[in-house]
């Protein structure tokens, strides 16, 4: 594994594997003692909690805090090899209790069993020599689904989340990095392209919406590489596989899966344990908006996030529609869409864009290039020239 | 003051490729004289606040350019 500089090795990691104490609540930001502590509880059984290492005091409400970063002993059994240890991590009864991001609201606390969470690894020769870009954070679901992915192949991890576009060109191009797993954000900075990287085999997206403007620039930045998407959540783990832009839910256990007012609901079998989830009879709601592309092959598109749908005048808009039109105008390389509180139509929709270095344009002319092409409700009437875009936690646009 | 105004609206009609207007007249009415949607209205809100730092529909709508420059004078 590679992480700013410093580089550590499977027979690192075994070591440190077969040292005494572990965590269970580990607040770090060293990758390599996160993971190592990670797979140290898995493979002796112990359950652990994820935490995000920049988590406040008022996230860790109803946790003691005395227990964050307070050691525990394990008499550990004592690998020979990582074989072991992989097939320990695989047959633990440990559970492993993640976070979601809360960007709407407390962060809710679901715990998974280690199957849950590597029911999605492929393992096997043709995976054995890849070589992972790392861009998600570790302590949520994404992240843990590539880290396992990785880990059980015995891959390289190269750590790129929260790096700057040009360290994360360099690091491809350094490692010869062959996957990449991120936010449709995290592809966005790429913009403009510096080069092209092509040891990348293979670029998954996920977790948020992406569009065929985006698929263009992946292409022509990683030319040699295969494109899909996934779809997991904190709540479920990885659930769909990707068909182009679209997801198939999967013929076999398709009546555990509903739609309602165009949100998908998920049956309760295929959840964590949480007590901050609240069902519908048997369903989850998701918060997630998708539309039919094919309904009876049960092929679906991602549209956007219930709970971000902004109330302009009685009118939802989904901001990542809006953002979807601005991101395809020529000379505009970033948007985020929200909204802001008015006292004749409830909201009022904004926009902060991000432009492409030499490119000048106003907000008359962004205005009037969306006339036409959007209706008149859905057409920000506050836009914002920014120099940057902000992230969230988790590598997803945060709409303020 | 009426210039301002006058300025905030012709940004928000040509916004939407509509033609600017050279005046303003206190009886216009800003929906059916001046062509703005509700959406329009809130815009113009927005700006009018930005610009004067009043909020012009703070008690209840009001329906033509006089009435704005009443609550502006004020």
């Amino acid at each position: 594994m590679i992480d700013g500089g410093k580089s550590y090795s499977y027979s690192a990691l075994l070591q440190s594997i077969n040292a005494d104490d572990y965590f269970p609540l580990l607040k770090t930001t060293d990758l390599f003692s996160y993971f190592s502590n990670l797979v140290k509880a898995l493979a002796n059984n112990r359950s652990l909690t994820l935490l995000d290492s920049d988590l406040n005091q008022a996230e860790l409400k109803g946790m003691d805090e005395n227990l964050v970063n307070a050691k525990e002993k394990v008499s550990t059994i004592d690998f020979s090899s990582m074989v072991d240890v992989i097939d320990a991590v695989k047959n633990s009864n440990s559970r492993v209790t993640i976070f979601t991001s809360g960007t709407t609201g407390q962060p809710k606390k679901i715990s998974h069993d280690v199957q849950t969470l590597t029911r999605s690894v492929r393992q096997g020769g043709k995976y054995a020599d890849h070589i992972w870009g790392y861009a998600y954070n570790p302590t949520h679901m994404a992240g843990i689904q590539v880290f396992f992915q990785a880990f059980m192949n015995k891959n390289v991890i190269v750590n790129v989340f929260n790096r700057s576009r040009h360290e994360i060109y360099e690091m491809v191009d350094k490692y010869s990095i062959t996957h990449l797993s991120a936010t449709p954000t995290f592809y966005r900075l790429l913009l403009p392209m510096e080069k092209t990287c092509t040891s990348v085999q293979r670029v998954t997206l996920g977790g948020e919406k992406s569009d065929e403007h985006l698929y263009q620039a992946i292409r022509a930045i990683f030319p040699s590489a295969k494109i899909n998407n996934v779809y997991a959540s904190t709540e479920a783990g990885s659930l769909f596989a990707s068909k182009g832009d679209c997801f198939q839910l999967p013929a076999a256990n398709r009546d555990k899966f509903k739609i309602m007012d165009g949100e998908l609901l998920i049956h309760r079998s295929l959840l964590g344990c949480s007590n901050s989830l609240a069902l519908d009879g048997d369903f989850y709601h998701s918060g997630d908006l998708i539309e039919w592309v094919n309904q009876q092959e049960g092929l679906f598109r991602f549209k956007g996030r219930k709970n971000e749908l902004i109330n302009v005048g009685g009118y939802k808009i989904n901001p990542e529609e809006v953002e979807t039109m601005l991101n395809s105008i020529e000379g505009i390389r970033q948007s985020v869409v929200y909204g802001k509180a008015n006292s004749v139509i409830g909201n009022i929709l904004c926009a902060d864009i991000l432009l492409e270095q030499t490119v000048k344009m106003t907000e008359l002319d962004i205005r009037q290039l969306l006339n036409g092409k959007l209706q008149d409700y859905k057409i920000p009437r506050r836009i914002r020239f920014v120099e940057s875009i902000s992230v969230t936690r988790t590598g997803k646009l945060k709409r303020t | 003051m009426k210039n301002k105004l006058l300025v905030i609206i012709n940004d928000i009609r040509r916004a939407k490729n509509q033609p600017v207007v050279d005046d303003l007249h206190e009886n216009d009415n800003l929906r059916s004289d001046l062509g703005l949607t509700s959406f329009d209205l809130a815009e113009l809100t927005v700006r009018v606040e930005d610009e004067f730092d009043i909020d012009i529909f703070e008690d209840g709508l009001v329906n033509t350019v006089g009435e704005i420059l009443k609550k502006l004078e004020k």
